[in-house]
């Protein structure tokens, strides 16, 4: 009884890590197609590495239970529903790639990225940064630099840009804009004043 | 015989129909899931309405494309963009087989709550109160997203359902559907009830 909670918990844990991954994947891969960005889109190629083996790890794990007759019909939706996530994490990685194939001074997907100005820039928060402890929305970091943020990556978690979100330390805030804003970006994360 | 509508050429922005194929993609996704967290045959329907409307997408965006090609390197590109549609088409697939999961009634594990509980994104319904401060608001009005982390994806309003809405203005008693961060989710779910006099 004992181990089936604990297969239970374990089969729980990684359907949740595979649909977060799987959709953390559809939000990267895209950004770095309209904003024709090979570090996101490197990043996502990375992440679709994670999925397969955790995909096979949660495969195995449904198929060690102990199956009553009466849980055969739930079980195989679980296993559909790990497989929906490995093709939605597929299907992320191969947009990637596009961008991936694309040299650099002819984006492949010149009608569709936003605007050739626009960069992705990434930022670490630093000792010195004003934004430590503060949530997202009292960050303000659209209103003071400009820059919208896309995601922050904490570890190797990628966490979404949600308003009550609240920045650690030595986490990375990858955000997008115009160039002009990305000193004042920098500045604001980092801790770090920009030289001028 | 199989009834499978015929797809005619209109002239469409490519970018737009990309992000529209995109948001569909996305919204499809949420709601299939919120079909199996809620064991849901309505809403596991409209998912499979959706996945037509994508299939109809690609076809009319891949002839844009094609007459958009005038050159070696203009086909080089485009051919990108292609790829990226089917792409995106086959993630609405992935959503539509979710919805399958509960049109054929194979079955939704109590494993799938739990995920839900504990899965960044969360799911919830709600009814609207007489004395909610969400009624009379239009959806995009309301600006949930921005104010407590939880956007509405679906509204029914006696026997249908509106997908998207954005415009529609939110009336008592309609049932909505929501997804967002857990504490977003609560704020969005006492304002619907009418127990706070503020949004956040």
């Amino acid at each position: 009884m004992a181990d089936e909670m604990l297969l239970f918990e374990k089969i729980t844990q990684d359907l949740v890590e595979l649909k977060d991954t799987s959709e953390m994947m559809m939000d990267l891969a895209y950004s770095a197609l309209l904003l024709n960005s090979r570090y996101l889109a490197e990043e996502v190629r990375l992440l679709e590495d994670k999925v397969d083996r955790l995909h096979t790890e949660f495969e195995l794990l449904v198929l060690s239970s102990r199956v009553e007759s009466q849980e055969t019909r739930g079980l195989l939706g679980l296993i559909r529903m790990g497989v929906v996530t490995e093709r939605i994490a597929d299907a992320a990685a191969e947009i990637a790639e596009v961008v991936l194939r694309g040299g650099e001074p002819h984006p492949v997907l010149s009608m569709v990225i936003q605007d050739a100005e626009e960069t992705v820039e990434t930022a670490v928060l630093g000792e010195g940064s004003l934004l430590r402890g503060k949530t997202l929305k009292e960050a303000r970091i659209p209103e003071e630099t400009g820059m919208w943020v896309l995601v922050v990556k904490r570890g190797d978690r990628w966490i979404r840009p949600r308003p009550d979100l609240v920045l650690q330390l030595e986490d990375v805030v990858i955000a997008s804009g115009y160039a002009e804003g990305e000193e004042d970006f920098q500045g604001l994360v980092s801790g770090k004043p920009s030289r001028d | 015989m199989i009834e499978i509508e015929r797809v005619e050429y209109t002239p469409v922005s490519v970018r737009e129909t990309l992000i529209l194929m995109k948001d569909i993609s996305e919204l499809m996704i949420d709601l299939a899931y919120s079909a199996a967290l809620f064991n849901n045959r309505e809403l596991a329907e409209e998912v499979t309405e959706l996945e037509d409307k994508m299939d109809s997408l690609v076809y009319v965006l891949n002839m844009n494309l094609m007459l958009a090609a005038r050159d070696k390197a203009d086909a080089e590109s485009l051919a990108g963009v292609a790829k990226v549609g089917s792409l995106t088409n086959s993630i609405s697939d992935a959503a539509a087989d979710i919805a399958g999961i509960v049109l054929n009634d194979i079955g939704i594990h109590p494993i799938v709550r739990k995920v839900f509980q504990r899965a960044e994104e969360h799911l919830a319904r709600v009814q609207v109160s007489e004395t909610s401060v969400l009624a009379g608001k239009t959806v995009n009005d309301l600006d949930l997203a921005a104010k407590v982390g939880a956007d509405i994806i679906a509204v029914r309003r006696g026997k249908h359902w509106m997908i998207n809405p954005e415009k529609e203005i939110v009336l008592p008693e309609d049932i909505l559907l929501a997804r967002g961060t857990a504490m977003g989710l609560e704020s969005l779910v006492r304002a619907a009830r009418g127990e706070v006099d503020e949004i956040g």
